[in-house]
């Protein structure tokens, strides 16, 4: 008599290398984004004791507290990142297979038979479709919870700081910390930043926000040799969308955020730098042509 | 490519929905005059009429331009409004315009239902959080500047300068935030500071004349007890007691929580409450506590005193009505939701009592706990 079990297991189509693994980061991702959202004022009381410890720790000074979370964010995140940049590397790649390109021609017309066909491709070479979103995924929360941790931290306003007291864990000791310093160079990081210039209110960091966006997005944009490259055409659009987005953010929320926003874009810049991975002549103009 | 757009503006708006999470920034400020009410709620201070609850005028300051605001953000009212002698509504943007408006309610443009603003004063450097006191024909505005700014309220001007700026605290002007109404008896003025002092002006020179340490920021004000002392809480638990006049102090009482409201006085008892939710009576002739109570959750609201009995407001929306013994019974609680931080006010025959996240802004209510009427603004 046959084993049933080694018949079905004779028939399964074997999985390719690291495909399951990769199923398995998918499904931890969204689990923890399932977590973090169902428990947000969880992770935002996190953020707000981690920002408050720092703070505590650098003589009182809001705006280098929110320099070294994101410097602390990079780090631990570090490793996401370069999954992403692999990952957004090896999609990129895929546009130039010629399996992929011989399956968007052949099933052009039959989208359910074209998205099986990725599908396979996909396993076949190993590639998780989602590996270069995942990581940029998973650190959503933290960046959401910046938000109002930064408004809860600042303790700008009475209502503030009693929010600010409900959230910090047991051995902060929030007492002795208020009033809390507000102030970075000529900044109220609990405010919206701006400088008056010849009696006009300028919003020099929400600008600064928008200029180093557009810089880190430029760097970090990869060189397409493949004219009409879809993948290039939306980094393209990408570098002038995004740095719109956050400036219109910036000029509304707590300068705290823009100071996260800036030093987040430079430390991408570094990161890239140091994976070699950042082309510098794409600032040039022209430069991406090449 | 429209898809990955479609993405990212979806995660930008969740990020600013997610960040409405924190809710309001700043519970609302409330006081009365007479049979009118004022009510400073986020962008908007209202003038009800204490009797009906019908909105008599509305200010919302002029306008922020929108997102490209250059220059200027959302105006904030919180700071309970004041009432001069002559009858000018003094109101506060707490916003980072940091402007200050006297409002003229009996010049109303009848269209807009606004009244007409009577002078401003803006030279400051910081957010408005306490409300000025007016002491015969000057104004003192302590803001979170570190500065208590003096006003003349008869020069005519409709752009004021300050005829005195009084740096009160010897810390940075990033810690000597003041957020709490000054106090006077009359030769002096007490305010007190985030940077955990409390300080006495001369009223002619405007010299400070003593400055106090109390080891815990000082939200709240100061209030002067029926023996003539000075008596303060602060976040290091305690209720201190300073001689007025030469800012000696001690500790009289240890308490559960940060005691965040002004101390009430009411003959020779002082009652007040902090944020672990306990109410205390202190009796300041035989320096000793009356009683200790603890209704249901955070106050930091001053206590109102209504008729025989002490009304007290609490986080959970909660009007909490105590006896001298130190009985208390649930008075009045919202039908669905609300938070109670603002200290209630007597307006009329009324008490009322604001609300943050809640169904209506305001609520009156009569001896019996009765409710008169809502107010949503609307």
């Amino acid at each position: 008599m046959k084993n049933p079990g080694n018949q079905t297991q004779a028939q399964r189509p074997e999985l390719p290398k690291g495909f399951a693994t990769e199923t398995v980061k998918t499904i931890a991702v969204i689990a923890i984004l399932v977590l973090a959202f169902t428990n947000f004022s969880a992770v935002i009381n996190f953020v707000v004791n981690i920002l408050i410890f720092i703070y505590t720790f650098v003589g009182k000074s809001f705006g280098i507290a929110i320099i070294l979370l994101t410097v602390l964010i990079r780090l631990i995140t570090w490793p996401l990142n370069a999954q992403q940049m692999k990952g957004a590397k090896a999609m990129q790649d895929m546009q130039n297979d010629k399996d992929w390109l011989a399956i968007q021609k052949k099933y052009a017309k039959d989208r359910e038979k074209l998205a099986q066909e990725q599908m396979r491709v996909y396993r076949e070479k190993g590639i998780n479709p989602f590996g270069s979103c995942l990581p940029t995924l998973i650190q959503f929360p933290i960046l959401f919870a910046l938000i109002p941790s930064i408004t809860y931290a600042i303790g700008s306003t009475p209502l503030s700081i009693l929010k600010l007291s409900n959230s910090l864990y047991s051995f902060q000791d929030v007492a002795s910390l208020v009033p809390l310093n507000s102030k970075f160079l000529w900044i109220d990081l609990g405010l919206p930043e701006r400088t008056i210039i010849f009696g006009v209110g300028i919003p020099i960091l929400a600008l600064t926000v928008a200029l180093t966006t557009y810089i880190q997005s430029k760097l970090t944009m990869p060189v397409s040799s493949t004219p009409g490259d879809q993948s290039a055409a939306t980094a393209r659009m990408m570098s002038i969308y995004m740095p719109v987005m956050l400036f219109l953010f910036s000029v509304n929320y707590a300068s705290g955020l823009s100071i996260y926003f800036v030093a987040s874009n430079i430390l991408s810049i570094v990161q890239y730098a140091l994976m070699g991975k950042v082309n510098w002549r794409n600032l040039l103009p022209g430069g991406q042509k090449s | 490519m429209r898809k990955k757009f479609v993405f990212i503006t979806i995660i930008l708006l969740a990020a600013v929905f997610l960040s409405g999470c924190t809710g309001a920034v700043a519970w609302p400020g409330l006081s009365a005059s007479g049979d009118v009410a004022y009510l400073a709620n986020t962008n908007t201070v209202y003038a009800i009429d204490a009797k009906s609850g019908k909105q008599l005028w509305k200010f919302s300051g002029e306008s922020s331009g929108g997102i490209f605001s250059f220059g200027k953000s959302p105006n904030m009212y919180i700071a309970n409004p004041v009432v001069t002698e002559d009858g000018l509504v003094i109101i506060l943007d707490s916003s980072s315009k940091h402007i200050m408006y006297a409002l003229d309610p009996n010049d109303i443009d009848l269209e807009k239902q606004t009244p007409s603003i009577k002078w401003k004063f803006s030279a400051v450097h910081g957010l408005w959080i306490a409300p000025p006191l007016v002491i015969g024909d000057r104004l003192f505005a302590p803001n979170s500047d570190g500065n208590v700014y003096v006003l003349d309220l008869t020069d005519g001007k409709s752009e004021k300068q300050a005829i005195e700026t009084i740096t009160v605290s010897e810390s940075s002007k990033e810690e000597a935030r003041l957020w709490s109404q000054p106090v006077t008896d009359g030769e002096r003025l007490f305010v007190t500071s985030l940077d955990k002092s409390v300080i006495a002006i001369d009223l002619e020179t405007y010299d400070v004349l003593w400055r106090e340490d109390l080891g815990g920021a000082v939200p709240g004000g100061a209030a002067l007890g029926s023996d003539g002392m000075l008596y303060v809480g602060s976040l290091a638990k305690q209720l201190e007691r300073f001689d007025p006049a030469t800012g000696a102090h001690e500790p009289v009482l240890d308490t559960k929580g940060w005691i965040w409201g002004t101390p009430v006085a009411n003959g020779d008892n002082l009652y007040f409450g902090d944020v672990e939710g306990y109410v205390y009576s202190y009796n300041t002739a035989k320096g000793a506590l009356n009683w200790e109570a603890q209704p249901d959750a955070v106050i930091t609201a001053s206590p109102l005193v209504y008729g025989d009995q002490i009304l007290v407001a609490t986080e959970s929306g909660g009007v909490y009505s105590f006896n001298t013994d130190g009985d208390f019974e649930e008075w009045y609680k919202p039908a669905t939701k609300g938070k109670a931080y603002t200290t209630p006010v007597i307006a009329g025959d009324f008490a009322l009592v604001a609300y943050l996240e809640s169904d209506y802004y305001l609520v009156a209510l009569d001896t019996e706990s009765d409710e008169k009427w809502t107010f949503t603004g609307k």
